[in-house]
């Protein structure tokens, strides 16, 4: 009689795990379905990365690249959002740019979701929402909230070493966080093709400058930063002081040479081009964030990082009012275009003309809703 | 309702469950964070639930597959050799005895960066030698549990050091002297603590009669293939990561449990698994349950509370406040200790070197491994040597691990002196 009994709660119990396994791997296979993105009209191509390296097609690395090309040649450049899911202003960056501008001299690469593969699924103990959501004209677009890294279900086990592509020594998870793996393994693991992929690519269209989109726990130094190689030197002091009369404080800081597989390291060094990295001050990937939520992510108040900023604790200013992701996007907009400015101004030959783009006081009065196409 | 009172609420709970109505610490965990979720009006937050319990999900395969290896070792004779062949060699030298064990304890945690990795295996050969030559089981098993926590902090691989590392953009270079200088001193001193009294020299007569049974002469040099293996594998991915193959820790330990089977005592391979991971179960389910538990205190940020909390300590309480949260923290996990305290520490401590504050955080974070409810280093020292309540061992750990706190803080403060001396 007893035996029955355990087997009738045991089996109950085994019913009880399959019914939350089932609801919960909903959630978690909600995340694969990827948030659309409305190119504006001038969109010239549209390509996968796995056009620039073959073996990550069907894959999970496999990503959409935005091509924009102008009537007259100029200078080529790519932009990357996305490297780490978890820092929403590179993304939506990037697709601001997809969706609104014209490109009329010179070619333009946009590649949203760098890491594709970090989008389908959140941290765990992060406590991260997997959505957040902008209101436009006639509706509500939604995006993923993803992770610094690969999924594991697409790249595992992790090593207990990691020795990347560059010979830099990094725990065993860095194996899956793309912005420490170029340049690249062509036959290596998922995370090192997609870095080897974007090497290709970056050769291929002879790409002259790269601006890889970030943002950093405010608790990080570096923060509200240019990163430049020493290939992308002037341009980036350059660009600083032409962002200092736009009213925005950025911090210049040079991409160490020991630190290796970092973008704004490896693509100068491997490719010989002037790499940029951009950061801004994200509190819902920090390890002082209060209580999570898609506001902390959109509106980026935080009582802890106020707090902290008045101990002294942060590298950037962080009041109650908290920094909202409008004002992060525009301060990526605006560093995008200063850095064209002085493109410009140090290569007249290499000169990019875009018509359309948003603009950064805009972005930061109106909103980002305002320049996300309508959902069809 | 404020954060604060939704963790000292989910504490509440959490102690309600386990030590009133004596329900198991890991399904104490998973009501205490699924009460967390209800009081943080979150409803039942089934997908953060879920997402908390797979933190652990490399740990989890890592301490059942090292489970398995073990039992192999035992059911197949080698564990009896091994002990037998230490035995003669050590019977009448105690300091070299001490030395060497606490150095085949820390040699796998060395390799791996895993104190779970190291009381599991090369603990579990040097425990029985030791408890022959008079040491109790608990100190044993605080020797083993103390040794795994120096090797996951001594070089060559200190996962702890790297993942502060990667949230400062501090290269994995230059760690080997002041990892060194914190390790060595505490594995010497801790051994002797924990062994010179107790052991004794004894006799060849005497040490006859402990012997347990020697399966060299049966079967060989293949007897020992398994520990070969494992650690030709473990070693290779870090000296030759180019030419070895990095099949993970849990496929190291299959691979080294399979090649067990036909090297020794023949036995029931599916009953050895099974024993293993029923012995490993509790522990299995406490990991699922404090992964659900900080997820929820994440998601309804009671864990920022705690931080910002520490990092509030007036500066002249600073250390303090590192001297207590890191191994507080360590409950969750010595990692996540490394990485949610960690970081935010070596920031408050930017105007020192980097590569000695990492150094000396990873010492005192790597307590963390003794804290209850997960304590991992204690529980599996306990299992080893076959003690049911693990605190009577953590309590044998406590002065080693003041030792290492005082170390790790004392490195901490004299890091300017040492910065001019390395």
């Amino acid at each position: 009689m007893k035996n029955i009994k355990n087997k009738f709660i045991s089996s109950l119990l085994v019913l009880f795990i399959l019914v939350i396994c089932f609801l919960s791997a909903l959630k978690f296979l909600s995340m694969q379905k990827k948030e659309a993105v409305f190119p504006s009209e001038d969109l010239t191509s549209k390509k996968m990365l796995s056009a620039y390296l073959q073996s990550l097609k069907n894959t999970w690395g496999d990503t959409e690249i935005y091509i924009y090309e102008g009537q007259e040649k100029g200078g080529n450049l790519l932009i990357t959002g996305g490297a780490h899911p978890n820092e929403p202003a590179g993304f939506i960056t990037s697709v601001l740019l997809v969706e609104n501008i014209q490109v009329t001299k010179g070619k333009i690469i946009i590649v949203p979701r760098a890491n594709n593969s970090g989008f389908t699924h959140s941290d765990p103990q992060e406590g991260n929402p997997q959505r957040f959501s902008f209101e436009t004209s006639t509706g509500r677009r939604q995006f993923r909230y993803g992770s610094r890294l690969t999924n594991p279900v697409h790249q595992w086990p992790d090593p207990t070493l990691y020795i990347n592509p560059a010979g830099q020594k990094l725990s065993g998870t860095e194996s899956r966080n793309l912005n420490r793996c170029y340049p690249g393994r062509k036959n290596g693991r998922l995370t090192e093709k997609v870095a080897y992929g974007i090497m290709e690519l970056i050769k291929k269209e002879k790409i002259d400058l790269a601006i890889d989109l970030h943002e950093s726990a405010p608790e990080y130094p570096v923060i509200n930063a240019i990163v430049f190689h020493e290939n992308s030197e002037e341009l980036a002091a350059l660009a600083l002081m032409d962002l200092q009369l736009e009213g925005f404080e950025f911090s210049l800081e040079f991409s160490p040479k020991n630190l290796r597989g970092l973008s704004h390291r490896e693509w100068g060094d491997h490719a010989h081009i002037m790499p940029i990295l951009l950061e801004s001050a994200n509190a819902s990937h920090g390890r002082l964030k209060g209580k999570t939520s898609p506001a902390l992510i959109v509106e980026g108040k935080d009582k802890n990082y106020a707090k902290a900023a008045k101990l002294g604790r942060l590298f950037v200013p962080y009041g109650e009012e908290g920094v909202p992701l409008k004002l992060r996007v525009a301060r990526h907009l605006a560093a995008v275009k200063s850095i064209l400015s002085s493109l410009e101004e140090l290569h007249p030959e290499k000169r990019i003309e875009i018509k359309n783009m948003p603009s950064s006081s805009k972005v930061r009065n109106t909103g980002i809703g305002p320049f996300l196409n309508p959902p069809n | 309702m404020p954060e604060y009172l939704i963790f000292l609420l989910m504490i509440a709970i959490f102690a309600l469950l386990a030590m009133l109505l004596k329900l198991p610490i890991g399904v104490s965990l998973a009501f205490s964070a699924l009460a967390g979720s209800l009081l943080g009006g979150e409803g039942i937050a089934l997908r953060h639930l879920v997402e908390g319990s797979f933190g652990y999900f490399d740990t989890i395969l890592i301490i059942v597959t090292a489970m398995i290896f073990m039992k192999v070792l035992q059911a197949s004779g080698i564990l009896d050799t091994i002990t037998s062949l230490l035995l003669r060699t050590f019977y009448k030298k105690k300091s070299a005895l001490l030395l060497t064990a606490m150095f085949l304890v820390m040699f796998p945690g060395m390799i791996t960066g895993s104190s779970t990795t190291a009381v599991l295996s090369t603990g579990a050969l040097v425990a029985p030698v030791l408890m022959k030559m008079g040491l109790s089981k608990v100190k044993t098993a605080a020797l083993i549990a103390m040794g795994g926590i120096l090797g996951m902090i001594a070089p060559p691989v200190n996962i702890l050091v790297m993942i502060m590392g990667a949230g400062v953009d501090m290269p994995y270079v230059g760690l080997t002297i002041p990892l060194l200088i914190i390790v060595i001193p505490l594995a010497v001193a801790i051994s002797f603590w924990l062994g010179y009294k107790d052991i004794k020299i004894i006799e060849y007569e005497k040490m006859r009669a402990v012997l347990p049974p020697s399966y060299h002469q049966q079967y060989g040099f293949r007897l020992y293939l398994p520990l070969i293996v494992v650690i030709v594998l473990m070693l290779g991915q870090s000296i030759l990561p180019k030419i070895m193959p990095d099949i993970g820790i849990p496929a190291i330990f299959l691979v080294g449990s399979l090649i067990g089977l036909g090297c020794g005592r023949s036995f029931n391979f599916f009953k050895a698994t099974q024993k293993a991971i029923k012995e490993s179960t509790p522990i299995l389910c406490i990991l699922v349950g404090v992964g659900m538990f900080i997820q929820i205190m994440t998601l309804t940020g009671a864990r920022g509370w705690i931080v910002i909390s520490f990092l509030s300590l007036p500066s002249i309480f600073l250390y303090l406040g590192i001297a207590t949260s890191m191994p507080l923290f360590g409950a969750v996990s010595a990692f996540g200790s490394s990485s949610i305290l960690g970081v935010p520490f070596i920031l408050a401590l930017i105007d020192k070197n980097a590569i000695l504050t990492s150094s000396a955080l990873s010492a005192v974070a790597g307590l963390g491994d003794l804290m209850p409810p997960t304590a991992l280093a204690g529980i599996f020292a306990a299992q080893v040597v076959g003690e049911a309540n693990y605190f009577k061992v953590i309590r044998h750990c406590l002065m080693p691990a003041l030792f290492e706190l005082v170390m790790g803080v004392g490195v901490l403060i004299s890091t300017p002196l040492l910065d001019k001396i390395i």
